[in-house]
């Protein structure tokens, strides 16, 4: 790993945890835009009757989306540790080869042999675990995908019920909209997650 | 990388300095290596940007398995920020130092050295039955902070105590006291807060018998010079910043 590629690294696991922490806010969004949906359903009784079910799904894949981002930030820091781990025997592979140089000659340069062969066959684990974790990553996060699609199609849905409670109309087009926006966020920057992340992986090979 | 050695008997105490290839703005240190039969001791082994050169000098003296133990006088970069890669290097060694600032130094890296952190009031380094003993020498500069004393040798490896700030190449031993004062002074004075401290260990170390006293900086002191430094120290006001 060149020193160049080992900051794009940092940069890139760095940048999928602020995004990640972006995609959590958004979804804990969705999740207050239900619960507002709920009580102005229940509000509007037999006008929105088709919309009451639909909130309940709204907040489950909000709820789906936080666990789920939950459970691939711990992965991203593990990602994190992997990226440092990395660096820190890569670093460690240089300055055993300038004393591996430097030592010729001296009386027990040989010494120094399987130590960097060790210290080498310990780089590509590290390298090939690493890679392992991105792209486990990678699937995790085309998980969050599923929810942040099917929210959007439940927009559309709640679109044509609020068209139905007659002066609930713009309170729920409000939430539908709401929903819809966040959905997209989501879909966005998990996008970019996974652009950042299939980055390092070609970069590196 | 100037490799002398400063003692030869039953075991070897070898002094590393004066890197021509170290960085204008960077300090120069010296770095020290006791040798018995089959174990090495690294004394302050110095900045990352000195771990290259250090471990290929060492290689001079001993294979990469025997050093075996390490010693960190206190915290600074210039002594131990090498030890992420003396970690890799040396995954069964034993780091030996305060336990005041482990949670410190492992911000360095320490995943494989073991490290064996020393109590205020010092201890022992067995090497193969050679018992160096740890003196205590705190505020001297740093609030946890320890020098070694080799009693076969009759060397104490005394940190920043006994110091100076040399021009590069200067040569390994004090030869006129007198003049070498002046390269000591205001590194004593600023660096050193406590003048309380300071006597402390003094009083200590005239308990020893010391024929060489060699600091972390600048040139070692031997025979008469010891002593002539420590009176000369004891009457140097310290921290003087405030």
């Amino acid at each position: 790993m060149h020193e160049s590629q080992t900051k794009s690294q940092f940069v890139a696991v760095a940048s999928i945890a602020a995004e990640l922490s972006a995609v959590m806010e958004v979804a804990k969004e969705i999740s207050l835009a239900a619960a507002n949906a709920k009580a102005i359903a229940f509000r509007a009784g037999e006008k929105a009757k088709g919309f009451q079910p639909i909130t309940d799904f709204i907040n489950d894949l909000a709820k789906e989306t936080i666990a789920l981002v939950n459970k691939i930030n711990a992965h991203a820091l593990q990602l994190y540790r992997l990226t440092v781990n990395e660096q820190r025997i890569t670093e460690a592979c240089k300055y055993f080869e300038k004393a591996a140089i430097s030592a010729r000659g001296a009386a027990y340069a040989d010494s120094l042999t399987p130590l960097l062969l060790q210290a080498q066959v310990r780089k590509q684990s590290s390298r090939r675990e690493f890679e392992r974790h991105v792209v486990e990553l990678l699937d995790q996060l085309g998980e969050v995908m599923h929810p942040a699609r099917a929210a959007r199609v439940i927009a559309a849905n709640s679109r044509i019920e609020a068209s139905q409670a007659g002066e609930y109309l713009q309170s729920l087009q409000a939430v539908a909209e709401s929903v819809d926006h966040a959905a997209q966020i989501i879909h966005d920057k998990v996008h970019r997650c996974r652009s950042a992340l299939s980055l390092i992986i070609n970069s590196a090979l | 990388m100037k490799m002398t050695k400063i003692y030869e008997g039953s075991h070897q105490w070898i002094m590393f300095g004066r890197d021509p290839h170290k960085a204008d703005k960077i300090i120069d240190t010296n770095q020290y290596l006791v040798r018995t039969g089959r174990r090495c001791l690294l004394i302050d082994p110095g900045g990352i940007e000195l771990f290259a050169p250090m471990l290929a000098a060492v290689l001079h003296y001993a294979p990469v398995e025997e050093i075996t133990d390490l010693f960190a006088s206190h915290q600074d970069p210039d002594i131990i920020s090498s030890l992420g890669l003396w970690d890799q290097a040396l995954p069964k060694a034993k780091l030996h130092a305060s336990a005041l600032w482990e949670g410190f130094l492992r911000h360095y890296g320490c995943d494989s050295i073991e490290y064996v952190a020393i109590p205020d009031n010092g201890g022992v380094i067995n090497l193969e039955g050679l018992e160096l003993k740890i003196i205590p020498a705190h505020y001297l500069h740093s609030s946890a902070n320890f020098h070694i004393y080799d009693p076969i040798a009759k060397v104490l490896f005394s940190g920043d105590v006994g110091a100076a700030l040399e021009a590069p190449g200067a040569p390994m031993f004090v030869e006129n006291f007198d003049t070498h004062v002046d390269k000591m002074r205001f590194f004593h004075q600023r660096w050193m807060p406590s003048n309380q401290a300071k006597r402390v260990w003094i009083d200590k170390v005239r308990s020893l018998d010391i024929q060489i006293m060699a600091p972390q900086h600048g040139r070692v002191f031997k025979g008469d010079d010891v002593k002539r430094f420590l009176d000369w120290f004891e009457n140097l006001q310290v921290g003087i910043a405030v």
